[in-house]
């Protein structure tokens, strides 16, 4: 039998063994190769200037990705190494060099590897197929699938893993190679030490952790750069701290409350936990580490479509706005003229913005409304516009006529407001005449864009007292029934740009097309968020597939375990419950620091975020609660899986 | 305590069957030391498991105290063992992630005993075995000798009725092999045990107030030991092995 023969049946054994790493493999496999494929598509490129970047981008994450995946590679077959290392020293026993069995093991690790790619192509094109549904889907164009078998991908796919292999191999070569027949042999009698033995250093390290990881925690969410970076080099230090001084410290624990631990099944959860936690303090850490990376990533990317998607939202009720503080300048009135040749007159409406006072700084809503919340403020005093402007502009978006009493104003606001102004009622003086509250409307609105339709807020008031009142800028706006095509817009925007030349830039000018802004928008959201996401798959599928490969190694003692248990007389139950247990609590301990310390970056990160940019269905509770179902739902696989196998093979 | 009545047990399928036990039927009374002796494959660890209801039997009944356990929910079934067996095995059977004084005190947390009482108990357990200096250490940190006596507290510490061992002195060495033998002396004597031993040790089953020889399957002989010396019984235990064939490798 040659070395290569051996090698390949020992990567079978080595895939059915490790079966969960090898899912993981083949799944980084297809990420890895759909994103490529996002890379090389020129139909990506074609669909805005802005998604020239993307490629650059997914090869940066798809670069970290290598490096984690070389981790999980490098990690696993060390893992291996140990848990065959009498094999291997039996090969060195009966006469191959050290060299050969590195090179066995390297093969072994390449067909391993190899095995997974073409499963892992084969599924990446269909990810790369959802994934182009996802992007056309967000630039609002049709999917028809059609198969591509992309070559360039399937190159750059093959790179990365050749970098993935030899990165992960290098560890695990030289240690083969130095490793002496004894060492191989008697690995297994090396006995696993805890992390801190000392009761008191334990005690300590474990109250300086906690300090550490709540500064930590604290220090990023002050908002500030090189604060924050100290402050997650202090809850990386709180997470290594912890996991030693707690995993050894349980022991400790119980060793003082004996009673504790005879209850239920406290005693053979807490001691097989405890032996497995101090064994593996440092892993635990690392992956409670990549865990945190994890939500962050998945909780920033929610975070970034919600205000791509929101910022969008509010203002495209039209398709085309245009202010300005200069209405008679060529570039507006000439925009205005050839646009009106082109469309239904119906559909457009010009007007102005005015203010309540001339006086400065004579905001009367905003300072009632910065009482309970922050919101940015456009003007010197408070937005007005007349009523008749606005029924035509509600008449155009399609929205039910509203009626305006005289001597009354209406509110017209951005919907996230109007909890602040929902006891407001007072009369508000509009120039020499005071006006009633008239009632609030909340329709989106375009007033979310500075010199569109009030900022975040607009009187409307009678036509005969908006006349009364200064002009801040004129608008035009305009929504037509159907899309007039991407060429009459751009021909639109030439001109404009050609007439506003040479025009001073303080005229308050502001040019807007709602198709741009969608662009613009499905460009941030596949250039930053998926690739944010993607990071977080992997991230969560390397821990999980860790964490997994653990637990499972330690089938044989659980089956040894439970098996005399069920001699002793324990109920199959009783079995069950201690296995969940043993389950829940191994899976749960890295998780639990995660969770406080990216729930609160998150919610911090939210909170900084405009007002009304995360609202309702998006507010920071709901993005928290979004990330973690999303990071629980892959995590839950692979823990039901690992269950699943473990109660099949473990329990009488 | 204990009655065996014609119990039979087959293995395999319908075209190869192998019969491991064929109509053995004895009686256990309180307070005896019995040693079950037979050649590898005569049936011995199979008619124990049979008794510990770990195994069920294919016809005959098994009663303790008069309760036929062969009809006994599986539920009824892991109370019995859990409440009225003890075990001590040939590999000690520790878990290894316990302290000496858990794995005793398992016995008691799978019995729902009191958390609170359960050190006390382990602690009497463990002072009457002589074990009280390695409650803190691991099984790993403690000699087989020792792993053994852990083994027998637990057997006893829930206050088992019926102690049944397997090759308990398989693994040790001849000193600590006496010494356990010694102790299942005093636990008989001393402390009100009945113990039900395989073994296939001559020396061993001196120890036994009763031994049952094992043959392909069925009882071949039965010695009492009455008064007699421990060497003398011994030696009978030696010539009957020697009438059953067995050869010498069955007897060291």
């Amino acid at each position: 039998m040659t070395l290569s023969s051996l090698s390949m049946r020992n990567a079978k054994r080595q895939a059915r063994d490790y079966l969960v790493y090898f899912v993981t493999i083949i799944i980084t496999a297809a990420l890895i190769y759909a994103f490529n494929g996002l890379v090389f598509s020129q139909e990506m490129r074609v669909l805005s200037k802005m998604m020239s970047t993307m490629p650059l981008i997914i090869v940066l994450a798809s670069l970290v990705v290598v490096c984690i995946i070389s981790w999980l590679v490098q990690y696993t077959t060390n893992f291996m190494l140990s848990r065959r290392s009498r094999e291997l020293g039996t090969y060195i026993l009966i006469g191959l060099e050290n060299k050969q069995v590195a090179k066995m093991f390297f093969q072994e690790n390449l067909i391993v590897g190899g095995a997974a790619l073409v499963p892992g192509v084969l599924l990446g094109n269909l990810v790369y197929q959802a994934l182009r549904a996802l992007v056309l889907a967000l630039f609002g164009k049709a999917y028809h699938f059609s198969f591509v078998f992309s070559m360039p991908a399937l190159g750059l796919t093959l790179a990365y893993f050749l970098l993935i292999y030899l990165l992960a191999q290098r560890k695990s070569r030289k240690r083969i190679r130095s490793m002496k027949i004894y060492d191989l042999i008697y690995f297994e009698r090396r006995n696993e030490e805890a992390a801190i033995q000392n009761g008191v250093r334990r005690k300590r390290a474990f109250i300086v952790s906690i300090v550490l990881g709540i500064a930590g925690t604290v220090f990023i969410m002050a908002g500030d750069l090189a604060i924050g970076i100290i402050g997650a080099g202090m809850i990386i230090a709180f997470l290594y701290g912890f996991f030693a001084s707690f995993a050894s410290g349980v022991p400790a624990y119980f060793e003082k409350h004996a009673e504790k631990k005879y209850g239920g099944q406290t005693l053979l959860v807490f001691r097989t936990l405890s032996a497995k936690l101090a064994a593996m303090g440092v892993l635990m850490a690392t992956i409670s580490l990549l865990f945190t990376a994890t939500i962050i990533s998945e909780g920033t990317g929610l975070i970034f479509r919600f205000i791509f998607e929101n910022r969008y939202e509010q203002n495209a009720c039209f398709d085309l706005m245009i202010s300005t503080q200069n209405p008679q300048a060529e570039y507006f009135r000439d925009t205005v003229d050839f646009i009106e040749e082109r469309i239904p007159s119906e559909c457009s409406w010009e007007y102005n913005i005015c203010l309540r006072d001339s006086a400065e700084d004579s905001r009367i809503l905003s300072k009632y409304i910065k009482e309970e919340m922050w919101i940015p403020e456009f003007y010197s005093s408070d937005a007005v516009m007349a009523f008749s402007d606005y029924a035509a502009l509600r008449e155009i978006l399609g929205y039910p006529a509203v009626t305006l009493e005289p001597g009354t104003y209406l509110l017209q606001c951005q919907k996230y407001i109007a909890s602040a102004l929902k006891d407001w009622n007072q009369p508000i003086p509009v120039g020499d005449t005071v006006l009633e509250f008239g009632g609030i409307q909340t329709e989106i609105f375009a007033q979310y864009l500075w010199n569109v339709n009030g900022g975040e807020y607009i009187l409307v008031v009678p036509d005969e007292i908006a006349e009364t009142c200064v002009v801040d800028h004129r608008m035009y706006s305009i929504k037509t029934p159907e899309h007039m095509g991407d060429d009459f817009y751009e021909e639109v925007k030439t001109r404009f740009r050609d007439k506003i030349e040479g025009y001073k830039d303080d005229e308050g000018v502001l040019f807007y097309i709602r198709s741009e802004d969608e662009k613009e928008m499905a460009s941030s959201i596949a250039t930053i968020v998926f690739p944010l996401y993607y990071l977080a798959l992997v991230l969560t599928m390397t821990a999980a597939t860790i964490l997994t490969i653990q637990q499972l190694s330690e089938t044989e003692r659980y089956r040894r375990q439970f098996s005399l248990l069920h001699k002793l007389g324990m109920g199959k139950t009783d079995m069950q419950n201690a296995l969940r247990k043993q389950f829940t609590i191994y899976y749960a301990m890295p998780v639990l620091p995660s969770l406080i310390i990216s729930g609160a970056f998150i919610l911090n990160l939210a909170n900084l975020t405009d007002p009304g940019s995360l609202y309702g269905a998006g507010g920071p509770l709901m993005v928290l609660a979004v990330t973690l179902a999303l990071f629980f739902l892959i995590y839950a696989i692979y823990i039901v899986m690992a269950y699943t196998t473990m109660k099949r093979n473990v329990l009488p | 305590m204990l009655k065996v009545e014609n119990i039979e047990k087959y293995y395999g399928s319908a075209n190869n069957v192998t019969k491991a036990l064929d109509r053995i039927s004895f009686d256990v009374e309180d307070g005896e030391f019995i040693a079950i002796m037979g050649a590898s494959g005569s049936g011995k660890t199979t008619l124990l498991n049979c008794i510990s209801t770990i195994d069920t039997v294919s016809a005959g009944k098994i009663l303790l105290d008069g309760v036929d356990i062969s009809e006994l929910s599986s539920k009824e079934l892991a109370r019995f063992r859990r409440e009225r067996l003890g075990f001590v095995f040939q590999d000690f059977n520790l878990l290894d992630t316990l302290t000496i004084e858990e794995n005793i005190g398992l016995a008691l947390s799978l019995t729902y005993t009191n958390p609170g009482s359960v050190q006390k108990q382990v602690r009497e357990a463990a002072q009457r075995l002589e074990i009280t200096d390695i409650l803190n250490k691991f099984p790993y940190q403690v000699s087989g000798g020792q792993k053994q006596r852990a083994a027998c507290a637990r057997a006893m510490v829930a206050g088992q009725s019926l102690i049944l061992a397997d090759e308990p002195t398989g693994a040790l060495d001849s000193k600590a092999s006496k010494n356990l033998l010694e102790l299942f002396t005093r636990m008989n004597r001393g402390m009100g045990a009945t113990i039900l031993m395989v073994t296939h040790d001559a020396y061993s089953a001196s120890y036994a107030s009763r031994v049952l020889f094992l043959k392909d399957g069925r009882v071949f002989n039965e010695l009492l030991r009455g008064n007699r010396a421990r060497t003398d019984s011994y030696h009978e235990i030696l010539n009957v092995l020697a009438m059953m064939g067995g050869d010498i490798s069955d007897v060291i």
